[in-house]
């Protein structure tokens, strides 16, 4: 009964289920995994072992989630335990409701293990700005996990526990899980409530599963999702149901927008995508170049304005009165991104700025649209680049929308995306691509990353700690 | 020196919605035990979010247009970004570019003050300072508030204090709030400056912390001297930087100064992220505008068709409670005669206590009216009185107390001997002189406790006393 803690969940549930191990021993397994390589990695920022032992002894397995060890991303509200974003300013600040995402999970009967690190405030692609200090890479602990749901890309890069969640505003899901070689889920902006998770940047932010597998992912989707009558934000539907696995991806149309290939892109990664576009459309999709998208650039000056202006006035409410620690515990990146959208939403800049940048973001949807009706779904590259070393942000104010700037398009849209492993690198850091489709398709995305899963064996490979 | 003042004001308007603006929490919270009606949402707790009260906004959109507004159809809500420790966000929610109603109107006794918008927000919460420090009380944090900003087209306090009424009047008639300034939940802050020979304006001053409909009147007046003086001290004018912010001090009757260069403060307005636009589409916005009531400019309008005098009809309008009592008796008899002789009890015996509606009868109005030639007009009054508050037919009343009036010669005659019998001296002073028969009446009508058709009555004292 060794190594409990590699297991999907899919796997787990079926050993559960029929009594090959128990709730505790699986808890147990992910618990001494941590003990064993988190003091290195540095994925998890507040631990609940007593807690989840103790909720192991009484866990109902036959919920969907009953006695899986959850892995939750830090920005997450919950209820009882210390909730930090990974910032100082919330370093002692005990949630006092749970976040509508998290209630479900814990309705389907999963087992917080641990809070996960992440840039503080989710501000980075690298989790290198944590208060907490930065998480490391499992396939290369030189490296960066990303960000900025990097502790629970990492989390399950290492087998830390059997599934987690994290949160996107733009690429913190996606990106993450590509330099960490897991599968990230983002779904459609509002299919999964912001309630309880706290704000970055409230008109992209979407929470979502980050996973060993795709199907692990959906069926963490398919229990987070759902219209919230706290999130006025949220759709109005019931929660997202997989759709039937296909056989073959006949009569689908995937586009490769020209413009995802930027020239700074690493060599490997581009050949891994053109690689995994073969493999697409060898399971009966027809690829088509798509030589007119926008060029994913101006998403950073859009994304940066917004994102900026909206942070500046979500993190005002820490004002020193209410949290235990005051202001001046905000980090550098914080307080950069607090001056910058001050001044962005500042009479006089407001239209050269804000109102600039959403009409750009409406060109953006635009361009999605038109793209849309030539193909049913877009892949590309997640990022440029595999995995960049510890050290990589000094100095790089502009690290993260650098590194976003091929997710950033989809999650200003708010469409639906996912990142699944596709390759690695010469030095065996892995690489991942993306799959997008138009809002509320996250059955197409499923549907493409699932045939694409089952005929591939990247997923199944493993860092040695 | 040619003085006009220039006058505008801006109120707040709390409204009475069972919950608060942005969540489910109650939103009564005068004389409540503090911080007990608060959530995640109305704490600014990390990760809530605010979802709009449907209510509230009907409700502001109905007030927009009882203000002769016109309505945007697409209105949004914004973040107003501002630090102060009651404020818990570092933003209040509130609407900026796109309120809900704009460009409306009311008419002040044939002035019309023109109003800029009328639009939707959240109240802050309470500072409370005890012995050097500040407690903070949420229980009003997150009630939703109308602000209703009239342009500069009011030239004295007495009209401020009109406006301010008429405004009160139609709140309370469509229902949405108490208004009621001494309780907070109807605020008000005046911008005042002054023309001087049409030339020269003197800077703009906003009046806070005026508490009363007199203080809103007095600290204008107050505000109005206190300008003409220091221009004519100073000679400064108005410009884009020298607003200032003053203070009401009730006690001392003075403004003073709280806050300079008004024109710097900057709250970084954008659209609220968290709330998608709101649209009210025609349809709706013409249901909203059926559902109000018949307001009190067009009630009074109405009786005095009816043959009110301007009185009655100005009193019975005054609220939607006694406009409602007036509509139920006149429900039963359309003919003008009944219309005032009901108006008349209304405001005269029945103005004294307070009526409830559930426990008028027009019946028993009707009653009274068809057999008005029965009775006094004293004896009315007192019938209604005792009808209204027994809840007993008055015919019935007046049946058992011996009421009706006697017109019968024969048991007036007796009752006439009897007061002649009894008042000698008043007898002696008839003869001397007639004017005197006044007195005799009056006794007669004391016998036959008040049952005597006074007329009939004289006119057999006269003939037993000839």
């Amino acid at each position: 009964m060794t190594d409990l803690n590699k297991l999907t969940l899919s796997e787990a549930r079926k050993g559960l289920k029929s009594k090959k191990f128990t709730p505790t021993d699986l808890v147990q397994s992910c618990l001494d995994r941590i003990k064993s390589f988190d003091k290195k990695l540095n994925a998890f920022v507040t631990l609940c072992d007593e807690e989840a032992l103790k909720q192991a002894k009484t866990a109902d397995i036959s919920l969907p989630l009953g006695g899986i060890p959850i892995a939750i991303k830090d920005n997450y509200l919950t209820k009882g335990i210390r909730t930090t974003a990974s910032s100082l300013v919330l370093d002692e600040y005990i949630a006092q409701y749970d976040a509508t995402a998290m209630k479900k999970l814990k309705n389907a009967g999963a087992i917080i293990i641990g809070k996960t690190n992440l840039d503080a405030w989710a501000h980075g692609s690298s989790t290198e700005t944590s208060d907490y200090g930065p998480t490391l890479n499992p396939w290369n602990t030189d490296h960066l996990p990303g960000g900025s749901s990097g502790g629970s890309a990492a989390a399950m890069a290492a087998d830390e526990a059997i599934v987690s969640v994290g949160s996107e505003t733009a690429g913190s899901i996606r990106q993450p899980a590509a330099w960490c070689g897991v599968v990230g889920f983002k779904p459609t902006y509002g299919r999964v409530s912001r309630y309880g998770i706290i704000a970055m940047k409230s008109s992209t932010d979407s929470p979502g599963p980050l996973c060993k597998t795709v199907d692990d992912a959906a069926t963490l989707l398919e229990i987070m999702s759902g219209h919230d009558p706290y999130d006025a934000t949220s759709i109005e539907e019931d929660s997202w149901k997989k759709p039937e696995i296909r056989q073959n991806l006949n009569g689908l149309k995937i586009g490769l927008p020209l413009s995802y290939f930027p020239s700074q892109i690493q060599p490997e990664v581009k050949k891994s995508i053109l690689e995994a576009a073969e493999t697409l459309k060898k399971l009966g999709a027809q690829i088509l170049e798509l030589p007119d998208v926008l060029d994913p650039k101006y998403s950073i000056a859009v994304y940066t304005i917004l994102q900026r202006s909206e942070v500046s006035s979500n993190l005002a409410r820490f004002d020193g009165i209410r949290y235990g620690h005051d202001r001046s515990f905000f980090g550098t990146e914080a307080k950069r991104r607090i001056m910058l959208g001050t001044y962005s939403l500042s009479a006089g800049y407001y239209d050269a700025y804000y109102l600039k940048a959403q009409k750009v973001r409406t060109l953006i949807c635009q361009d999605f649209d038109k793209q849309f009706q030539k193909v049913d779904a877009i892949i590309g590259p997640v990022s440029p680049t595999t995995a960049l070393k510890l050290g990589a942000t000094k100095g790089q104010a502009m690290f993260g929308e650098l590194q976003d700037m091929l997710v950033e398009p989809s999650s200003i849209a708010g469409l639906p995306g996912i990142s699944i492993p596709c390759g690695f690198d010469k030095t065996a850091l892995p690489i991942g691509f993306q799959i997008m489709a138009p809002q509320k398709r996250e059955d197409l995305v499923y549907q493409i990353a699932k045939i694409f899963e089952d005929n591939t064996d990247y997923h199944t490979k493993r860092p040695k700690l | 020196m040619k003085i006009t003042p220039i006058i505008g004001l801006e109120v707040h308007v709390e409204l009475k919605t069972k919950s608060k603006m942005f969540c489910g929490c109650r939103a009564d919270h005068f004389h409540v035990k503090p911080n007990t009606h608060t959530c995640p949402v109305c704490l600014g707790l990390p990760g809530a979010l605010p979802v709009p009260n449907k209510k509230a906004c009907e409700w502001c959109l109905k007030l927009g247009l009882a203000l002769n507004c016109s309505i945007n159809e697409q209105s949004f809500f914004e973040r107003k970004n501002y630090f102060y420790p009651d404020l818990v966000k570092g933003y209040q929610i509130t609407q900026f570019q796109k309120p809900f109603a704009i460009n409306g109107y009311l008419n002040i006794e044939g002035h019309k003050i023109r109003i800029n918008r009328a639009h939707m927000e959240e109240d802050t919460g309470k500072s409370i300072h005890v012995d050097g420090s500040t407690l903070l009380d949420f229980n009003r944090s997150g009630v939703p508030l109308v602000e209703i900003v009239s342009e500069p087209d009011i030239q004295s306090a007495e009209q401020a204090k009109k406006y301010l009424n008429k405004l009160q009047q139609i709140i309370r008639y469509i229902g949405i709030s108490d208004a009621d300034i001494e309780k907070g939940s109807m605020r008000c802050e005046p911008t005042v400056n002054v023309c001087l020979d049409d030339k020269f304006y003197t800077p703009l001053v906003e009046i806070k912390n005026v508490a009363s409909l007199t203080g809103v009147m007095n600290a204008i007046n107050y505000e109005i001297k206190r300008q003409i003086d220091a221009y004519q001290s100073d000679g400064i004018t108005k410009n884009s930087s020298n607003k200032t912010t003053r203070g009401w001090d009730a006690d001392k009757n003075q403004t003073f100064l709280q806050r300079e260069k008004e024109g710097s403060a900057d709250y970084r307005y954008f659209p609220e992220p968290d709330i998608p636009p709101i649209i009210f589409n025609k349809e709706q916005i013409e249901e909203i505008r059926q559902s109000l009531p018949v307001l009190p400019d067009e009630k009074i309008a109405q009786y005095k068709l009816l043959g009110l005098s301007d009185y009655d009809a100005f009193i019975l309008a005054d609220t939607k409670e006694s406009a409602e009592i007036f509509d139920k008796i006149i429900s039963i008899e359309s003919s003008r005669e009944f219309a005032k002789f009901s108006a008349n009890l209304l405001t005269g015996p029945l103005k004294t206590i307070k009526i409830d509606i559930n426990k008028i009868n027009p019946d028993y109005f009707k009653k009274l009216f068809d057999h008005k030639l029965d009775f006094s007009s004293t004896v009315i009054k007192q019938l209604i009185l005792d009808s209204y508050q027994t809840g007993l037919d008055p015919l019935e009343i007046a049946k058992e107390k011996n009421l009706f009036q006697v017109s019968d010669t024969n048991t007036l005659e007796q009752f006439a001997k009897e007061v002649i019998e009894a008042n000698p001296k008043a007898v002696e002073d008839y003869h001397q002189n007639p004017l005197a028969i006044g007195f005799l009446v009056g006794q007669l009508m004391k016998v036959s406790k008040g049952s005597a058709n006074p007329q009939t009555g004289k006119e057999i004292l006269e003939k037993l006393l000839k």
